[in-house]
């Protein structure tokens, strides 16, 4: 896992807004200023930028320093991070519970014997 | 802030409830198989105190390095068989991880796992046992009351 446990969660809350979530997903098919992601929601251009600020505070994207409009920039490789975790995760619990099961068939072959 | 990040993790087994629970928070149950393949769970490592507040301490040491990996815990609420729940601090902001039990009726459960970072308000265990023992000592109050 490349990113601490502190930096989860402010990829799991900016991750948590649906907002947030779109602009993910637009900038996964290209690079986009603030005019050009403000256009198609119903949102004002203020109100997207904070949702850029607090995208930007969890490294999920970046602004080039390319001229006046500074395109966004999706940081693929942090957003999968956060996608890894959950796996892993789920991967532990997956592991634990093959071990449980065996040892639940250790209990009843156990029990059954003592009969 | 609402949901953070989450999983939910569903297994069922050929136990009751009540077993199973049972695994899930008694160290010589623990020590088989909390651990992921590779590792060992030594079973003077296991802190088990079973109430809202208590602690729930594992460590899991790898067989290959001997590299240990401690998993600090504090219960929410423990509410055998139904359900279990634990916060863990220092993990992603605040996980909370939640366990139902679920008998299916035919000497099987399902035990369903439900991770989720904690919104800030109610990330440590201790406030809201502490809260759950203010409730407590009220009831004690009351009945006091009543019997005098």
């Amino acid at each position: 896992m490349t990113i601490v446990a502190d930096e989860l969660s402010l990829v799991f809350s900016a991750l948590a807004d649906p907002t947030r979530r779109s602009i993910l997903e637009r900038l996964a098919e290209g690079d986009a200023t603030v005019n050009e992601l403000t256009e198609p929601s119903d949102l004002t251009q203020q109100a997207i930028s904070k949702h850029l600020k607090v995208l930007e505070r969890a490294r999920l994207i970046s602004r080039t320093q390319a001229g006046q409009s500074r395109p966004c920039v999706l940081e693929a490789e942090r957003l999968d991070s956060a996608v890894d975790w959950i796996e892993q995760n789920r991967q532990i619990w997956a592991d634990r519970h093959d071990r449980l099961e065996e040892h639940l068939a250790a209990l009843r072959s156990r029990s059954e014997g003592s009969r | 802030m609402t949901e953070t990040g989450e999983l939910t993790f569903r297994r069922v087994h050929r136990a009751s409830p009540e077993l199973l629970f049972d695994c899930m928070t008694q160290p010589e149950h623990l020590r088989h198989f909390w651990g992921p393949k590779g590792t060992t769970t030594p079973i003077g490592n296991i802190v088990v105190d079973l109430r809202p507040g208590g602690a729930f301490e594992t460590t899991m040491v790898s067989d290959a390095d001997g590299a240990e990996y401690v998993m600090r815990a504090t219960y929410v609420e423990v509410k055998r068989p139904e359900r279990l729940v634990w916060v863990e601090r220092d993990v992603a902001g605040g996980l909370r991880t939640t366990i139902t039990f679920v008998d299916l009726g035919d000497g099987r459960t399902e035990v369903i796992t439900h991770q989720t970072n904690v919104p800030a308000e109610y990330r440590t265990a201790e406030a809201q046992a502490g809260f759950a023992t203010s409730l407590d000592r009220f009831d004690d109050y009351i009945a006091g009351l009543a019997d005098g």
